[in-house]
């Protein structure tokens, strides 16, 4: 009786959270400025709520998101530059042509045994290669800024020049990443991950390929963040190799460390967070302290690991219910 | 069931396994006893996977499968147990079992392979609580929960018996004698529990150092001259 | 044509073996704690501009400043063990890497506010100049450095076999267990390990500073490097290292001459990620 109770709130909280989201363009739609920041922050979270089923579920260090977003990116704009595709299917092709790079760098990578770091350390130095490949690669544009036309329409082309349309899509995309997200925690690859993350060894013995748990896990991340990596072309008009970031791998990889690892919502925290510090900073300071978001970034990556490892969503949960006791209302079993 | 032909593993310079040969057949409890170092759980890495043999072959219900991936073996139907617990110690027991239950059962006829392992393992009281609160115990119990979820034709229990009293020994050797006749595994038992490996065993094979030295019925090895040599061996106590 | 090639070879020969100076220290905190320190690069940044400011200040010779930033580096290194290592080593494997992660951001960060990117370069004395080989051009500087860090791998190879502390390092990287039985301390050889490994960089650091200059980003280049180094060689062979280095900075060098100046990290990188598909144990590794 009680559990049902409380599933039904954590409902209503979401419904709640879900209509906060779709009355901000009806308030600020001519706020560009805040339309900006809102789809930057819901962009951010897409990414590191994708990020949690590699980073969170499987327990691997990705530093790699910029990588299928950058390729993601190229793909989708190439596409609707040489041959007039609308971005729509462009996206598509892009997440697939970002999981089969995944599936590349994962499938030796992930051999049993192998230790983990050299995957972290692989996934960084894959972004900074793809960089300096596409800044070469002189048919994609190489340094120089390639302009996204307009074609046919702006629905068909997706070149908008409102924010709210991106906005929306990106709403629909995180709905549908962390609907994702659940689905796949209660699976069988849910379970295989979560025990892995425990005793590789003893999971193996159970039954469970390590690896092929590992792939799925990285091929579907891969696979959202290169569609997300098309519509991020789509919002900037461009494609430039700087779209393969570093910065912004590892800002992601905070976001879901910082969040919680594994747990749902801890990325949206992160990114409302983390996001708005960071824009709040980038507009305040200027001349060269610009780069003071990142240090806090770190150090925000730093406390939380070492002091509170499973992120801030926990503190929020304990925060949320001495809340509710404070108004007398019942404290309610943890679900998760 | 089970055939292990010149099973040798190495470490560096160490020899942990040489050239072991034996045979389970269908049906049958094996156990398999030794002193400390002699090498039985490398045995049983070995067998199931974790380690690839330096030499040797390992050719279970007639497929070699020699230098094959734990879950391969698993998958084929061989499982075993750990000596140290390795839980996973943030799930809970039922999620633990479960995970081992995937191996046979599709999302549909899960639970109910979950609810039967747990039923047999005596974990309903213990079945939502977090594996790293639970009692060495209930520990072993879980981890048997967890390999029997797999649904194996052997199951490889290493020294399953340890640190339990007498009343749980007892329960725990039931147990296995109802896993062997009435679910028709067939159990190698790696134990220094020695009640519960004559108690339990048909056949028992001796390790040392590596290597294979004696074979027999539980009888003949309490009694045995070179059994007894490698238990008292280097350590003996001059009365 | 051949000519530039031996040349590159020549020059990343010696690149090589500083290179495998820069990884050692990586090396030997891996091996033994199976921690990688993602911000190692970082360390060698500073311990860069250390040297910059040590000889600017004291007006020494740069060879010199080493016998400020080793212990610098070495109490850095202890600090950073204590502060976030030691308390994360019985967290998940993610959360370990993150902190060092954190570390790397941080102090890169901290670096281009506090230097702006303007690249620093010190003066030398002593070791100025240049040598005619066979009409190949080598630096003195170079020379002096990639002879320096030979020697200087040689001695730790010395430490590690011949010393309690050397030998407690590599049982606590075998046995953990075991070495705290026979009375390692571990959290101590873990310490002591790292802040080895930081000093390292000091010393990396002062010989770059004899040719190079020191930008903030710096970091990313010497800290990719080093793992390229590192997953090359493998653990347990200190000559394999030196070989994997010569193998990385060669590779390094030619590419500046044969494809481009911008493609200069990508042949290391490639060598990185095909020896982890093909060999993840490296060529010469024991473990």
């Amino acid at each position: 009786m009680d559990l049902k109770r409380y599933l039904n709130e954590r409902s209503l909280i979401w419904l709640a959270l879900l209509l906060a989201a779709l009355l901000i363009p009806v308030f600020f739609g001519t706020n560009q400025y805040a339309m900006v920041l809102v789809t930057t922050v819901l962009l951010y979270a897409v990414l590191a709520a994708a990020w949690n089923i590699i980073g969170g579920m499987a327990g691997q260090l990705d530093l790699a998101v910029g990588a299928y977003l950058g390729l993601g990116a190229f793909t989708t704009g190439t596409l609707l530059i040489k041959w007039n595709i609308t971005p729509w299917v462009g996206m598509l092709v892009g997440g697939i042509i970002a999981t089969g790079f995944a599936f590349l760098i994962g499938f030796p990578l992930f051999g049993f045994k192998i230790k983990e770091v050299w995957y972290a350390l692989s996934s960084s130095a894959m972004v900074e290669v793809l960089r300096v490949l596409f800044l070469m690669w002189d048919g994609v544009g190489g340094p120089t800024e390639v302009y996204l036309p307009t074609v046919i329409s702006p629905l068909y082309s997706l070149r908008f020049n409102t924010y709210i349309p991106y906005y929306v899509i990106i709403l629909v995309l995180l709905i549908g990443v962390i609907f994702l997200n659940h689905r796949i925690r209660s699976s069988r690859l849910g379970y295989s991950l979560l025990a892995l993350g425990e005793d590789e060894d003893a999971v193996e013995v159970l039954g469970v390929d390590s690896r092929a748990s590992k792939l799925k896990a990285l091929m579907i991340y891969a696979f959202i963040a290169g569609v997300v990596g098309g519509l991020y072309g789509c919002i900037y008009g461009f494609l430039h190799p700087s779209f393969f970031s570093t910065a912004l791998s590892t800002e992601i990889a905070i976001l879901g460390i910082v969040g919680g690892l594994g747990i749902t919502y801890g990325p949206l925290l992160a990114a409302i967070v983390l996001v708005s510090l960071k824009e709040y900073l980038r507009s305040q300071l200027g001349g060269g302290l610009e780069g003071l978001y990142l240090v806090i970034y770190a150090l925000f990556l730093i406390v939380v690991a070492l002091y509170q490892p499973r992120g801030i969503a926990p503190l929020l949960e304990t925060g949320y219910q001495k809340i509710k006791s404070l108004f007398g209302v019942r404290a309610d079993v943890k679900s998760q | 069931m089970l055939k292990v032909n010149n099973l040798t593993k190495k470490f560096g310079d160490l020899v942990a396994v040489n050239n072991v040969t034996l045979e389970i057949g269908t049906g049958e409890i094996l156990g398999l006893i030794g002193p400390n170092g002699a090498g039985k759980t490398t045995l049983f890495n070995t067998i199931s996977g974790l380690y690839p043999p330096d030499r040797g072959k390992v050719i279970f219900k007639g497929v070699d499968v020699t230098g094959w991936l734990p879950h391969k073996v698993c998958r084929m139907g061989m499982s075993r147990t750990f000596q140290v617990t390795r839980a996973f110690t943030h799930m809970s027991v039922e999620d633990a079992v479960r995970v081992g239950a995937y191996n046979r059962c599709s999302e549909k006829t899960v639970s109910a392979r979950v609810d039967e392992m747990v039923e047999i393992c005596d974990l309903a009281d213990l079945r939502k609580r977090v594996c790293g609160d639970l009692g060495l115990a209930s520990l072993r119990r879980v981890e048997l929960a967890r390999a029997l979820a797999t649904g194996p034709d052997l199951l490889l229990l290493d020294e399953a018996g340890a640190g339990l009293n007498t009343t749980e020994l007892a329960g725990f050797m039931n147990l296995l004698r109802q896993l062997n006749q009435e679910h028709h595994i067939t159990l190698c038992v790696v134990e220094h529990v020695m009640q519960m490996v004559m108690g339990v065993s048909q056949r028992i094979v001796v390790l040392d150092s590596g290597e294979l030295i004696a074979s027999g019925t539980p009888a003949e090895m309490s009694s045995n001259p070179t059994v007894i040599q490698a238990y008292l061996g280097k350590r003996a106590i001059p009365c | 044509m051949v000519e530039t090639a031996t040349q590159s070879v020549i020059t990343g020969v010696m690149m090589g073996v500083i290179y495998a100076l820069i990884a050692l220290g990586l090396s030997i905190v891996f091996g033994v704690m199976n921690v990688v320190n993602f911000a190692h690069g970082e360390f060698v940044m500073l311990s860069m501009y250390l040297s910059y400011f040590v000889g600017t200040a004291l007006a020494w010779d740069a060879v010199a400043t080493p016998f400020i930033t080793v212990p610098l580096l070495f109490v850095f290194g202890l600090i950073t063990y204590y502060l976030l290592i030691d308390r994360t080593l019985r967290q998940m494997y993610v959360v370990q890497l993150a902190v060092t992660v954190g570390l790397q951001i941080l102090m890169r960060s901290v670096a281009l506010i506090a230097f702006k990117a303007q690249p620093r370069a010190l003066q030398y004395s002593l070791i100025q100049g240049s040598i005619e080989i066979g009409g190949f051009t080598i630096l003195t500087s170079r020379l002096v450095s990639a002879a320096v860090s030979l020697i200087i791998i040689a001695a730790i190879a010395y430490f590690l076999n011949k010393t309690w502390s050397g030998a407690a390092m590599r049982a606590a990287s075998d046995d953990l267990d075991a070495a705290s039985l026979m009375g390692v301390n571990y959290h101590r050889t873990y310490a002591l390990t790292f802040a080895i490994g930081a000093a390292l960089t000091a010393i990396a650091g002062g010989l770059l500073m004899s040719f190079q200059q020191t930008d903030p980003v710096g970091g990313v280049r010497y800290g990719l490097l080093s793992w390229c180094v590192l997953a090359l060689a493998g653990l347990g062979s200190l000559p394999g290292l030196i070989v994997a280095g010569i193998i990385v900075g060669i590779a390094e060098t030619l590419a500046i001459s044969f494809i481009d100046p911008r493609a200069r990290l990508l042949a290391p990188y490639l060598i990185f990620i095909l020896v982890l598909w093909l060999k993840p144990r490296g060529l010469f590794g024991r473990k």
